[in-house]
């Protein structure tokens, strides 16, 4: 039998406030999205657009350098059609970025079975998903509504006439439809890559949930002769939101004309589906025998 | 402190994994010190660690650890160190950002979790430029090392630890035994599984041995073994005439086996009746005709109580 002393002290020192834990596994997985530099070739090419708009807002807002180059038309009008465009262009790279992060947050821990060390500290698996929603959340918003409200200053600085006040409603509808985007979208990466352990599945499978149902949203709406099979169609459902939020025309984009409830519906379903499949996923559960 | 402050405790705790059973009706007290779970692989270890550090619910039955529920997340988690088996990692981070994340997951200041890191790491003895490469250049030692660093670093008043000496050299693993003997020694609770039976024998201050998830036998090594009444003990005599005592034991009738020891200076006996032996044992050194210079048990230690009540198989006998 031993002797015990009982003279081991555990730590007794101040800790920081519960809600503060998650930033710690955000920061890893920030981390580890950066660390590859495939990641940040990704991202570079995203804002590669971006810089093209800026070209298009600076001979926009020269009238010298818009004569020379396109005269008296009116292609270069910086509008919420050109904002819209930006957008949509913005929040497809974001799918891209989204699905090459949000399995190296996720399926990298799960295949090599680090929940259990993360989860045996004071995080919850809510903890655990918020600070991985964080770390893709962070990463989407640099190539979505970061660069987006860039433009929209530098279009508020650059217009010859007085621009900002008449056009406050873009930039509120640009980060509006960006967060619904990256809320959904990091939701989405998250629930895929805890569902598949191998990641470059994972990643295949995120274009997969994006795009099959569109495909099968189409072919029903096309059997039945609804619309309402649209509401599968991600890409559809975002872009009528995205031009609801902007406030474009709907000149170029047909008769679609989706109630905003049913998308909001869509999307918040989408997003408790999601949610469901974390919760089932994220488990600390080492071992089951079978 | 009243007794359930300083104990591990479960009470008729079943754990299932939808109709699979993880471990069934267990009812178990372990004080500070050194326990150590033996059992075959799949025998519901890992799910009585899991368990014990709050990772799985238990299905029926209740568990407290220092008198803390898991339910009780913050306060559990601070006093509970856990190194798992498997061989797993956040990628990416040196093996001083794995501590000190894993510290500041715990809610230590920079400044804390800095100081407790660097104390963990000379405790498991990993040198600071090793400390400071990536985990993924480790070798398999070196990543057990930083996994028990990360579990001692908090300070946790019961540290359990899923086969800690898997990978480790020889040197290695003495360190280690040498370290949990410390801390059990504390007075920590230290509660390990592990394979090397005949190493963890030594440090061990009790046993608990569960097979397909149930509670085969626990307690003390020497206890358990006196409670095998059904498996002849075996004992080494070292002596001078060892020809003699073995006709002499074969007089009596609860002796079944002797054999001589290979160097000739000593016999192994087997016998039924442990009590009757010694009884035996001390008239024979009495009479004189045999000068017995030590006896020791032989098969009482846990890979010997291990073969007995579940045996090379698995299941138990």
């Amino acid at each position: 039998m031993s002797v015990f002393q009982h003279d081991y002290r555990p730590y007794e020192g101040p800790t920081t406030v519960l809600w503060k834990r998650p930033l710690v596994l955000a920061r890893y997985g920030l981390a580890e999205a950066w660390g590859s530099k495939i990641t940040v070739g990704l991202a570079v090419l995203a804002l590669l657009p971006c810089v093209v708009d800026l070209v298009l807002m600076y001979l926009a807002d020269n009238p010298v350098a818009k004569m020379l180059v396109v005269g008296g038309s009116k292609v270069l009008e910086i509008n919420e059609r050109f904002f819209l465009g930006v957008l949509e262009t913005q929040c497809w790279f974001a799918l891209v970025l989204a699905a090459w992060i949000a399995p190296r947050l996720v399926s990298f821990d799960l295949g090599d079975n680090a929940l259990p060390i993360l989860l045996s500290h004071p995080v919850s698996r809510f903890g655990y998903v918020l600070g991985k929603f964080i770390a893709l959340a962070v990463s989407l918003s640099y190539v979505t509504w970061v660069p987006l409200l860039i433009l929209f200053v530098y279009q508020c600085y650059a217009s010859p006439v007085p621009w900002a006040i008449g056009h406050l409603g873009i930039a509120v509808g640009l980060f509006a439809g960006a967060s619904v985007w990256i809320i959904v979208l990091s939701l989405i990466g998250l629930a895929v890559s805890s569902w598949v352990k191998w990641r470059v599945i994972a990643t295949g499978a995120m274009f997969a949930v994006v795009f099959v149902p569109a495909g099968v949203g189409g072919i029903a709406s096309a059997i039945l002769r609804t619309k309402w099979g649209l509401l599968l169609n991600i890409p559809v459902v975002m872009s009528e939101l995205w031009q609801r939020l902007v406030g474009a025309p709907d000149i170029f984009r047909g008769k679609v004309d989706l109630p905003t409830p049913a998308i909001a519906g869509v999307l918040i379903a989408a997003s408790l589906l999601c949610v469901a499949v974390l919760n089932a996923r994220i488990r600390a559960r080492e071992v089951v025998r079978g | 402190m009243n007794a359930a402050a300083d104990t591990v405790r479960f009470e008729n705790v079943s754990k299932f994994y939808g109709e699979v059973l993880g471990v069934n009706r267990i009812t178990l007290t372990l004080s500070p010190g050194i326990t150590t779970l033996v059992g075959p692989n799949g025998s519901g270890k890992t799910t009585l660690m899991n368990l014990m550090t709050g990772l799985v619910q238990p299905s029926r039955g209740t568990i407290s650890v220092l008198g803390l529920e898991p339910s009780n997340a913050t306060e559990f988690f601070c006093n509970v160190g856990y190194c798992a088996q498997f061989d797993s990692f956040p990628r990416g981070l040196t093996g001083f950002q794995f501590v000190l994340d894993s510290l500041m997951l715990f809610g230590m200041s920079d400044e804390d979790a800095h100081g407790l890191a660097v104390e963990a790491l000379e405790r498991v003895q990993l040198d600071a430029a090793a400390a400071h490469r990536n985990i993924a250049g480790y070798s398999k030692g070196m990543r057990q090392k930083i996994r028990l660093a990360q579990a001692i670093a908090h300070h946790p008043r019961v540290l359990v630890l899923d086969e800690p000496l898997n990978g480790l050299d020889p040197m290695a693993r003495a360190e280690s035994l040498a370290l949990f003997q410390e801390l059990g020694r504390q007075g920590m609770h230290v509660v390990i599984s592990s394979h090397i039976l005949d190493e963890v024998d030594r440090v061990s201050d009790r046993v608990v041995l569960i097979t397909g998830g149930y509670l085969i036998a626990q307690g003390n090594i020497h206890d358990v073994r006196q409670e095998v009444r059904d498996k002849p003990m075996q004992l080494l005599i070292r002596c001078d005439k060892p020809d003699l005592l073995a006709s002499k034991m074969f007089a009596v009738n609860h002796c079944v086996e002797a054999r001589l020891h290979a160097d000739g200076g000593g016999i192994f006996l087997r016998t039924g009746d442990v009590d009757q032996f010694y009884r035996v044992l001390n008239e024979i050194a009495i009479e004189g005709a045999v000068k017995i210079e030590a006896v020791a048990p032989f098969d009482d230690n846990a890979n010997a109580i291990y073969q007995y009540l579940i045996g090379s198989d698995g299941s138990a006998l």
